[in-house]
């Protein structure tokens, strides 16, 4: 049998230690990130601006069962809801590391939104960037199924005699500012309500403590039966049946509102773009994989909501969703203020 | 679906077959609901991705029980530390460590673990028989509904306040004061924060909670040298089987009181917005209401132990009713279950008992084994726990310290709500040595911004009338409610002493 033990020497030991020493002297070296094994090393951090166990909470965690095959990491995730997504966003740009391990996922409509209504200091654009898009949803307005309103054409009648009550998630939202122009288009009234949540609004329509709520179709198509949708904020209902076949706000009254939907996507820090190039390169290349993987959309159908929810959309793109949405925000700021510019 | 009687068996022993994961649930639960700071949910998502590689029915029936055993164990340190381990144990510390502190900490768990594990079964069995009628409680209530019933759990301050009115009322002033610090709910504009970011949300209530009780205990703790005190010493030393039987000969005694107050627990659970802290603070202040003997509470009371620990477990039954009966989470718990149900495709609301009609009432079930196995489990524990009351504080205090300041930082990951758990140890201390109750501060912290936030809804729903408050009729109820039990004490003690007086004469 052959001896497999080693007499150390001195010059064999001195030759262990310095290769040693000279490991740990990369490793904690700027150079480290040459030598460094293939990114990602460790888990992915992922920031939420709201609560948890809400859409966004869900919508991450599905995409990221399907990301892992492509990212070969784990995800792990906080939440930091407040001052409509401010709270959370900055937090994002003034403690995680820009290092492409910390990403933040939100609602790209209602976020963008309180960029321009509430002026944080984590800039979009020039402190963080959304890089992409994982689906899009339409905005739309329902009642519940005791309500007597049964289209939107009644509830906008009901809105010119009478302030019709509204619930939203939060002021600053694709859904509020929808109604809003439904209201400046057509003399109705409307008052919005925040209920701080799609859940306690949708509540607050299906137990008739308001008239109506307004909210991502998503809400109102998993409340099936529950409630009855009235319009869509789109061009098209997409969603047919499983959206109650509900006619597109500008069919029905010949207005001109914007289409309104809310994407949810990724951001990242500006800066780790610039320090990691290849880093991001990784994240951007898999994220799409993953969102293109028919896997990601049989899991959001097996959620309850319609394919057509999934919508992978890249870096242009989601920068560009991001601009109309804050030249929407400008343009409706002073009825989401209350106050005339 | 009809439950029948062989349904019921059914379910009964399927869940109990799931054993293996209810009893490490319940540990988990037990142990994370002691600390303060580590809630429920945290630690469900925490342990989220576990669940979701787990058949549903498994998952649901490790959170179910997780979820009602973090109330139950929020309630130990309650009782032997003056520390709520969460914000629904806080009302347990008024009767609760006064009871420790006369060496009868081993009875006064006995009775929180029958109070919370009999309030728990008698809601989750009410709840599996009645959900239809209970998802209608949510219809019938809301924001102005809502600002009554909270402002219920804030009378507790008057009831605190009653040994001396003027500190009571300061303290639950100031609380209110420092609860309405945050953003404000319609146009998020930032209001007494000072620019600080982490107070955009409000006065973060777990640091807050662990100041108030925990830091400011730790300080008082070390100017003796044990908890209990030198009468109750003997008491503590000796503590035996004996002391567990008597707690629960006194909670089968009271029987009706536990399910009257997990009742409230149940109602308070159902309406989503509303949690264990406001249903706990409603039933001691209730429970203290109906007592023939209400100024035995806060000096140590059985039923003020029993009351708030029946309700704050009875609201876990309550929390899922409106996400199984409507598909809408009752809570932030019922909400992360809520990722579960979807990631595994399965439809909830009234949709899931169509579908899956063993799985909705299974999970209702599981509740009930969880509080029977929880029975089991922690009712030898009484005993030993009870010793932690005799261990010197020169040892406790700064233990008490370390772990607290971890769970002060654990929910947001901001060194800065270190600083607030130190700053409110530091109020809390004050309020103490000056007879101020930190019970009555806290009630403000945790009830002001939610009163305030149900008021401007009902307000903007009104177009600005204040009148909203009195449009309807179980409102209007609950009014009259409110003002007799703020009344009723006063016209019974003026009628007690009329009536001696009549005799006297």
């Amino acid at each position: 049998m052959q001896d497999f033990t080693i007499t150390p020497t001195r010059r064999s030991f001195l030759r262990g230690s310095a290769a040693v020493a000279g490991a740990g002297i990369l490793s904690a070296s700027p150079f480290r990130k040459t030598w460094a094994a293939a990114f990602p090393e460790r888990n992915i951090q992922i920031l939420i601006p709201t609560g948890e166990g809400g859409g966004a909470d869900r919508d991450a965690r599905m995409f990221s069962t399907v990301w892992r095959k492509y990212l070969n990491t784990n995800f792990e995730y906080s939440y930091y809801p407040g001052a409509a997504g401010q709270v959370g966003y900055e937090f994002y740009a003034a403690k995680s590391e820009p290092d492409c391990y910390n990403l933040l996922f939100g609602n790209l409509g209602p976020e963008i939104i309180m960029q321009a209504m509430q002026k944080p200091k984590a800039k979009l654009g020039k402190d963080f960037i959304y890089f992409c898009q994982t689906t899009d949803e339409t905005m739309c307005v329902f009642v519940g199924k005791n309500s007597k309103i049964k289209t939107i054409e009644q509830l906008v009648d009901e809105a010119k005699k009478r302030v019709v009550t509204v619930a939203t998630s939060r002021l600053p939202h694709p859904a509020s500012i929808g109604v809003l122009a439904l209201g400046e288009a057509t003399g109705a009234k409307f008052q919005l309500v925040p209920f701080g949540g799609g859940n306690p609004s949708a509540m607050a329509a299906i137990t008739g403590e308001v008239d109506c709520c307004t909210l991502p179709i998503t809400n109102a198509i998993q409340l099936d039966k529950e409630v009855l949708i009235l319009t869509v904020f789109s061009k098209k209902n997409v969603f047919g049946e499983m959206a109650d076949n509900a006619p597109p706000v500008n069919d029905v009254f010949g207005t001109k509102i914007p289409e309104l939907s809310s994407s949810r996507g990724f951001a990242i820090h500006v800066k780790a773009i610039e320090t990691y190039p290849d880093r991001f390169k990784t994240i951007e290349e898999s994220v799409k994989k993953a969102a293109l993987d028919p896997e990601y959309a049989d899991l959001v159908e097996k959620a309850g909501m319609p394919r057509s929810f999934v919508r992978y959309g890249g870096r242009e793109e989601t920068v560009a969703f991001a601009e109309e949405m804050l030249a929407l925000a400008e343009k409706y700021g002073s009825l989401l203020a209350a106050k005339k510019k | 679906m009809e439950l029948s009687a062989d349904t019921v068996l059914e379910l009964f022993l399927h869940s109990l077959s799931l054993w293996w994961v209810i009893v490490p649930a319940i540990v988990v639960g037990i142990i994370m609901g002691a600390i303060p700071g580590f809630a429920a949910h945290n630690t469900i998502i925490i342990l989220l991705p576990l669940t979701l590689m787990v058949p549903v029915e498994v998952a649901l029936t490790f959170m179910v029980a997780l979820y009602c055993a973090t109330h139950l164990g929020g309630g130990i340190p309650a009782i032997l530390m003056n520390i709520p381990g969460t914000g629904g144990a806080a009302a347990t510390t008024l009767d609760g460590h006064e009871m420790a502190k006369q060496g009868k900490a081993q009875q006064a768990l006995v009775l929180a673990f029958a109070a919370s594990t009999l309030g728990g079964l008698i809601t989750s069995i009410v709840t599996l028989f009645a959900l239809p009628v209970l998802s209608l409680v949510g219809y019938y209530v809301h924001s102005v509904e809502m600002v009554v019933i909270m402002l219920f759990g804030l009378t507790l301050i008057a009831v605190i306040a009653a040994e001396d009115t003027v500190k009571g009322l300061i303290a639950g002033f100031f609380g209110l004061m420092l609860g309405a610090m945050g953003a404000d709910h319609v146009y998020a504009a930032p209001r007494g924060t000072f620019g600080l970011l982490e107070l955009f949300d409000g006065v973060p209530l777990i640091p807050a909670l662990i100041g108030l009780f925990a830091i400011s205990e730790a300080f008082v703790m070390i100017e003796q040298e044990t908890i209990v005190s030198s009468k109750g010493q003997d008491r503590a030393q000796r503590a035996s089987w004996a002391d567990t039987f008597e707690g629960l000969r006194i909670a089968a005694a009271n029987w009706w009181h536990i399910v009257w107050t997990s009742f409230i627990g149940l109602l308070v659970g159902v309406l989503p917005g509303a949690g264990a802290s406001i249903g706990a603070f409603v039933a001691y202040q209730q429970s203290r209401f109906f007592s023939k003997e209400p100024e035995k509470y806060g000096t140590g009371y059985a039923k003020g132990v029993l009351a708030p620990e029946a309700a704050n477990n009875g609201v876990t039954s309550g929390t899922l009713v409106p996400l199984l009966a409507i598909g809408i989470p009752g809570g932030s718990t019922a909400a992360v279950m809520m990722i579960v149900l979807q990631f595994h495709g399965v439809p909830f609301g009234p949709r899931l008992f169509v579908e899956s009609p063993l799985l909705a009432f299974g999970v209702i079930m599981s509740m009930v084994v969880a509080y029977i196995f929880m029975i089991l489990t922690i009712l030898p524990m009484a005993r030993y726990l009870a010793k932690v009351t005799v261990i010197p504080t020169r040892l406790l205090a700064p233990m008490i310290v370390a772990f607290t300041l971890v769970g002060a930082f654990v929910p947001r990951s901001f060194v800065f709500d270190l600083g607030v758990a130190v700053a409110f140890g530091v109020i809390g201390y004050i309020a103490r040595k000056t007879g101020y109750h930190v019970a009555a501060i806290l009630i403000g912290v945790i009830l002001g911004p939610l009163v305030e936030q149900s008021y401007i809804r009902a307000l903007r729903i009104s177009l600005g009338d204040p009148l909203v408050l009195f449009s309807s009729t179980l409102g209007n109820v609950l009014w009259v409610m409110l003002v007799l039990s703020l009344a009723m004490p006063y016209i019974l003690n003026w009628l007690r002493r009329r009536k001696a007086a009549q005799a006297a004469s």
